[in-house]
């Protein structure tokens, strides 16, 4: 590789390294160098150039399709003769290659966005790597060492456009503000703050609202060209929107109020807030550290926007939840931000599942509690079980659950079987929306059932021994599964336990028979013999009767009937008395059975559930009377039927009676058959097929007893929306009354009869020469006979009144709604449709 | 303080359905043999007060009282596994042991005779109840105690106790074929009118339906009196259920016949039992089926009945008191009501509201059954007047020929004249007229001044 001007170059070797003059090796080493650096040999340093190009593919790419297809460009390259500057070619490439690679198309189109990447990596989203947004090839992260940072571009001896640009701006004197001052200025803004250049200013609009923007103030650096504009526009939202936040957080901080899922979405915005401040810091410094360079050392407007650009979705959104947390509060909260994870945005959707994760678990502390131990935790109203109205006027003093509970129940006073419905209310506004209501139900029920075993059924052991055993399993947000099957197994083993108390140790079932057997008159030896030793009594007129004869009489009933063996503690229960009663009013009108029960059975069996049970007794009881007339009246004139048959003559009359008696007695009989039968019967079916399932919770149980209830006084009471059906009860009632009118007149004729017979017996005795004393004061024929058919003419006008009621009120229920009571008109009527048929024929 | 039930059984078929009769009875509510409630008879709800007495805490004795003109049967009884459950205070048996010759006139003035000592026993059951409702008669109208004492004893007990209700079960004579006793027909109708005058209620037995019963049911070619008598005692025992097992109605037997006896004269009530299993009798045919709707039907079947009635097309029912007993679900009995309304399985009477009552009864908790559900019908039925029918028909024959009629003479009734016989035929004559009657909606101008009707 000798070259013609070796020589000359060896001279200006020796002149500059005297040392060398003697030593050839260090000169030829020196000659070897100078002839390197001057570059002159173009065909070698093509092949050095093109080796280094090789390396950094190789290095680039890792495989060797790349080099290949360098080399192939290379050798055409080389072939090429209409080309004179090889070299300046592949150094022009070389060091755009070294510039432009990490925007190349290559990695661009092979490579996923950064930001999804580094999300994906966690809770901290910062990269500390400022090179970031530039060197987005995931290939390279983490690998400090990558690419080489951009050298300043060579300044050599001509000028770039934008620098000669520049000069041009500021010979006509207008210059653009520097960009260090823009970045500067960015940087504030970024962080809320007015700059140099750019300051937030607070306008009040025409609808009068505070609105803050910014302007931008005419300086003497220059002038600030449009897009630049934009971009700090476009900058200053996150300081907006980051002093927006701030500003709510220090606000809200002071304020007591302030719940405790709202604490922690304050913490989760700190926290987010100080991350931000991170990047902040780490763009300033770098601002800073790259001020010294003319274009900001590669850290422009845009590639700050860049950098922020991630923050800026995050501010947006977490401004949206400032925004809610100022209408919303606890579980609405929850329920707000919840609503972001469902957006289509992952970067959305992973955003605010991280802050509910952070926010909801005071939520699920609360939760727990709640669950597990029955003691609502929840100082600031928050969860969506909240302690009742009434207790809701016990002042502020919500916290410390645990030590209220108990005198909540005091408070309750007299109603303390309104506890389970009223302690506490469901909320399902507060409900998070990531439950569904039907499992924040049972929630609510499962510690509503935990705290009234504990407070009302005075388990409180279990319910410790409970919660202890559950508090190793942790409710979090991003275990939903998890939770709903806690939430289902606690249910379950809670109602389980309170349905247990309600039917083992208060004997609920015990209490729900004994009230089948005596409101609801299902024992008939006791309720027979109770009206057979009363019946004198309630006769009378209710002033007369005293309350210590009713027990006396109910006592004897019990011993006499199978009453005796139920157990003792339902006995003790059992009362009989009379109700308020007004002037003239008998025994009969106010006379009732009464079943009193004890908290906490009182909660199932409430006072209006008693109430309507008396309801119920009052009618039964009276159907009842009825039929006992009917068939101590049928007894007389039956048993009593050879002594009527010598009056020939009322023969007839007697036979009309005993008719009407037996349609009475099957309209009676019939309507109490049905009562017990298709009705309670049916109903108690139901009922007990409920308790035996064991199913669902106390809720559960008492609306099975309320329907239980309210379908028998439906029914039994006749009841109908219909129009011209309303009172279907009280026809009923008068038909109940006309009866027993006609059995008085009935009674009536019965001692005119056995009178009359015992004339005649005396007559025939005279006639035969006997002589029989009477007892029995002789009436004048005459009197007798008007009393005669004034008695038959009663007889007559109740018997008519009968028929007509009984005939309306079964036409009446055979269009009624209720396919049962429907059936009872065709019981009343009987198999030969009698009541129809003869109305038909009386309107005809 | 119960509503107590007397029974008095009397004469050879008498005791022998009483003794099966109580014998279901303590199984029914645990009672032993000798009277002590078995160990495990302690599930509460029966009331054993109604039938029984107790002496002491442990004994329970039957109010039974047992009457027979000759001693055989009786001393059966006395001497079998049930004897020391008797109360021997309650038990007549004729000194002569001659018995009544199967005369009725015989049997009626052997009542006479023995006055003094049958009423001494129903005067202290009758002081020993509370509340006494009825006294229950075990009787048959053929023979000759059955029917004389029988009918002697129903008309002292309207007389002593006229408010007391006197229900009777009493057993009909086979009048399809011959019997053995020719003089049935006399019998049979001197006591039919006893039976209109003096009982409330009459259960008419057949000794023909429960033959063929036997027969049908039970695959018996000739069944014992045994057999017989426990179809009887089903029977029985399950009219009483409601008595002895109380719910919410039915809990007094005025309240059942009131239901179903609406005027005087017809109360002679015929009874269905379905199914008859094993347990009740000897190889019994096995029915599986047994909801409340067949049970129901069945019962209206007459082949199901327990009296053998010829019906026309007029006959209808006047009443019906279906008594279920079992496992039954109350929407069964509505589902099973409509069915048989529907399909017209049953025919009421034109002149009132009628249909069929159900009650539905406890069953006893001792005596296991392999059917879920049992009943029993009590129906008052217009046909049961061809049974009256046939007894007048048989009793006009002889009388025709006026056979037999020496040796009725020798009594003290017929001394003076025939006069009972053309009395008593004068009555049944006018319960079969009254029945008819009732078919039609006419009824109720029944017994207007001017009808023939009415003594």
């Amino acid at each position: 590789m000798p070259a013609p001007d070796t020589s000359q170059l060896k001279t200006l070797i020796h002149q500059i390294t005297p040392a060398s003059a003697g030593n050839t090796s260090l000169t030829r080493e020196l000659v070897d160098h100078a002839h390197y650096l001057g570059g002159t040999n173009q065909a070698e340093d093509l092949a050095d150039l093109a080796n280094l190009m090789q390396r950094h593919v190789m290095q680039t790419s890792g495989s060797s399709t790349p080099s290949l297809r360098l080399n192939n460009l290379l050798s055409r390259l080389y072939d090429q003769t209409a080309l004179s500057r090889k070299y300046a070619i592949l150094s022009f490439l070389y060091t755009l290659s070294q510039q432009s690679h990490p925007t190349s198309s290559y990695s661009t189109i092979s490579n996923p966005p950064a930001g999804t990447a580094r999300r994906r990596n966690g809770p901290s989203p910062f990269n500390p790597s400022l090179d970031a947004p530039f060197s987005a090839s995931s290939g390279h992260r983490g690998a400090n060492g990558g690419p080489a940072r951009p050298e300043p571009p060579v300044e050599g001896g001509m000028k770039s456009k934008a620098a000669l640009l520049r000069a041009y701006r500021e010979r006509i004197g207008k210059p653009h503000v520097p960009m260090t001052v823009l970045l500067r200025d960015a940087i504030y803004l970024l962080q809320g703050i007015s700059g140099h250049c750019v300051q937030f200013v607070s306008v009040t609009t025409d609808t009068m609202e505070k609105e803050e923007r910014i302007e931008f103030v005419a300086i003497k650096e220059g002038f600030i060209p449009p897009p630049t504009r934009v971009l700090l526009h476009q900058l200053s939202e996150l300081g907006h929107l980051h002093s927006l936040i701030a500003s709510f957080l220090d606000e809200r901080s002071l304020s007591p109020t302030v719940g405790l899922v709202e604490q922690s979405l304050h913490h989760e915005l700190r926290f987010q807030l100080t991350e931000y401040h991170k990047l902040i810091a780490l763009l300033e410094s770098h601002a800073s550290r790259s001020k010294a360079g003319e274009d900001g050392g590669g850290l422009t407007l845009m590639r700050l926007e860049a950098w922020v650009g991630e923050w800026k979705l995050r501010l947006r959104l977490m401004s949206v939840f400032v925004e809610g947390s100022k209408n919303a509060h606890g579980g609405k909260l929850i329920s707000l931000i919840h609503l972001h994870t469902k957006n289509g945005d992952p970067f959305i959707r992973d955003f605010s599942t991280q802050i509910l994760e952070q926010v909801s678990k005071p939520f699920f502390t609360s939760l727990q509690a709640w669950l597990f131990a029955g003691s609502l935790s929840d100082p600031f109203g928050e969860f969506f079980v909240a302690p009742g109205k009434r207790s809701g006027n016990l002042g502020d003093r919500p916290e410390r659950e645990d030590a209220d509970a108990d005198e909540i129940d005091a408070d309750f006073g007299g109603d303390i079987h309104r506890t389970w419905q009223e302690k506490w209310m469901f909320r399902a506004e507060m409900m998070p929306s990531f439950l569904d209501e039907a499992f924040g139900r049972k929630v609510y029920s499962t510690g509503k059932s935990l705290n009234f075993i504990r407070y009302n059924c005075h388990d409180a052991e279990w319910v410790t021994k409970q919660a202890s055993a559950s508090t190793s399993k942790s409710l979090k947000y991003s275990d939903i599964a998890g939770l709903e099957k806690s939430i289902d197994l606690a249910y379950k083993v809670a109602s389980q336990r309170l349905f247990e108390a309600f039917l083992v140790k208060y004997r609920l079932v015990d209490h729900l028979q004994a009230l089948k057997a005596y409101l609801l008159c299902g024992y008939g030896d006791f309720h027979d013999l109770l009206m057979d030793s009363l019946s004198a009594l309630l006769a009378k007129p209710a002033n007369a009767l005293y309350r210590h004869t009713l027990t006396t009489r109910l006592l004897d009933a019990i011993r006499g009937s199978n009453a005796q063996y139920d157990p003792p503690d339902v006995l003790r229960r059992l009362d009989a008395r009379m109700m308020e009663y007004s002037h003239g009013e008998i025994g009969w009108d106010v006379f009732t059975l009464e079943y009193k029960v004890d908290p906490p059975i009182d909660t199932v069996i409430d006072p209006d559930g008693i109430n309507n049970y008396l309801k119920l007794f009052n009618h039964l009881w009276k159907m009842r009377r009825v039929e006992g007339s009917l068939g101590a009246a049928w007894g007389r004139v039956t048993s009593g039927a050879r002594s009527v048959s010598r009056v020939a003559d009322l023969q007839k009359d007697w036979h009309q009676v005993r008719l009407v008696m037996a349609e009475m007695i099957h309209f009676v009989r019939q309507m109490h058959a049905w009562c017990h039968r298709e009705v309670i019967g049916a109903a108690w079916k139901d009922l007990t097929e409920f308790i035996h399932k064991k199913e669902g919770d106390l809720d559960g149980l008492i609306e099975a007893h309320n329907e239980y209830l309210s379908r028998m006084v439906r029914k039994i009471t006749l009841q109908d929306s219909k129009r011209g059906h309303e009172n279907n009860l009280a026809t009923v009632r008068e038909i109940f009354e006309t009866i027993l009118q006609f059995l008085d007149s009935t009674d009536d004729f019965w001692r005119y009869t056995t009178h009359a017979a015992h004339i005649r017996d005396r007559e025939r005795d005279n006639v035969r020469g006997v002589y029989t004393a009477l007892s029995l004061n002789t009436r004048d024929p005459q009197v007798s006979e008007e009393a005669l058919s004034g008695i038959l003419s009663r007889t007559k006008e109740f018997s008519g009144k009968f028929s007509h009621l009984a005939g309306d009120l079964v036409i009446s229920l055979s269009s009624h709604s209720d396919l049962d009571i429907r059936f009872l008109a065709v019981s009343l009527t009987g198999f030969s449709t009698f009541y129809p048929g003869r109305r038909d024929s009386s309107r005809g | 303080m119960p509503r107590e039930i007397i029974t008095v059984q009397i004469g050879q078929c008498g005791n022998q359905m009483g003794s099966v009769f109580w014998q279901r009875l303590c199984a029914e509510h645990g009672i032993s043999k000798d009277g002590t409630l078995e160990e495990w008879a302690t599930e509460g709800g029966d009331r054993k007060d109604v039938f029984f007495y107790q002496a002491d805490d442990e004994h329970y004795i039957p109010r039974a009282i047992l009457m027979d003109l000759e001693p055989r049967v009786i001393n059966n009884i006395l001497t079998g596994p049930y004897a020391s459950l008797y109360n021997p205070e309650n038990v007549y048996t004729s000194k002569d042991g001659g018995g009544a010759g199967n005369n009725w006139a015989q049997g009626h003035q052997a009542g006479e005779k023995i006055y003094e000592d049958i009423f001494e026993m129903m005067d202290r059951e009758a002081e020993g109840s509370d509340s006494l409702e009825a006294f229950m008669v075990m009787h048959s109208i053929a023979g000759g105690t059955g029917s004389g004492l029988g009918s002697f004893v129903l008309e002292r007990l309207n007389d002593k106790y006229p408010k007391k209700l006197v229900q009777t079960y009493s057993v009909f004579p086979n009048n399809e074929e011959l019997s053995d006793v020719v003089v049935q027909p006399y019998n049979s109708i001197l006591t039919l009118k006893r039976l209109v005058n003096h009982a409330d209620s009459v259960v008419v037995l057949d000794n023909a339906a429960l033959t063929r019963i036997a027969g049908d049911r039970l695959n018996v070619q000739f069944p014992s009196y045994d057999q017989t008598n426990q179809i009887v005692s089903t029977v029985m025992s399950a009219s009483t259920t409601t008595l002895r097992y109380p719910g919410y109605m039915n809990n007094d037997l005025v309240g059942i016949i009131a239901s179903l006896i609406p005027t005087p004269r017809c109360h002679f009530l015929m009874s269905s039992y379905t199914p008859f299993t094993s347990e009740n009798v000897d190889k019994a045919k096995s029915i599986r089926k047994t909801t409340v709707l067949d049970v129901m039907r069945r019962l209206l079947q007459p082949k199901n009945r327990l009296v053998s009635t010829v019906s026309n097309k007029d006959s209808c029912y006047i009443s019906i008191l279906n008594i279920i007993q079992g496992d039954v679900d109350p929407t069964d009995v509505h589902h099973s009501l409509l069915r048989i309304r529907e399909r017209q399985l049953a025919n009421f009477i034109p002149w009132g509201p009628a249909s069929i009552q159900v009650a539905l009864a406890r069953k006893s908790p001792y005596v296991s059954s392999s059917h879920r559900v049992s009943g029993l019908m009590l129906a008052n039925h217009t046909s049961i007047a061809s049974l009256f029918r046939r007894t007048l028909d048989q009793y006009d024959r002889l009388r025709k020929r006026n056979a037999f009629l020496e040796q009725y003479k020798k009594f003290k009734t017929f001394e003076n004249g025939l006069e009972e016989f053309d009395d008593s035929r004068a009555v049944v004559d006018e319960l079969v007229q009254e029945y008819k009657a009732c078919e039609s909606a006419d009824y109720i101008s029944y017994g207007a001044p001017g009808d023939a009707a009415g003594p």
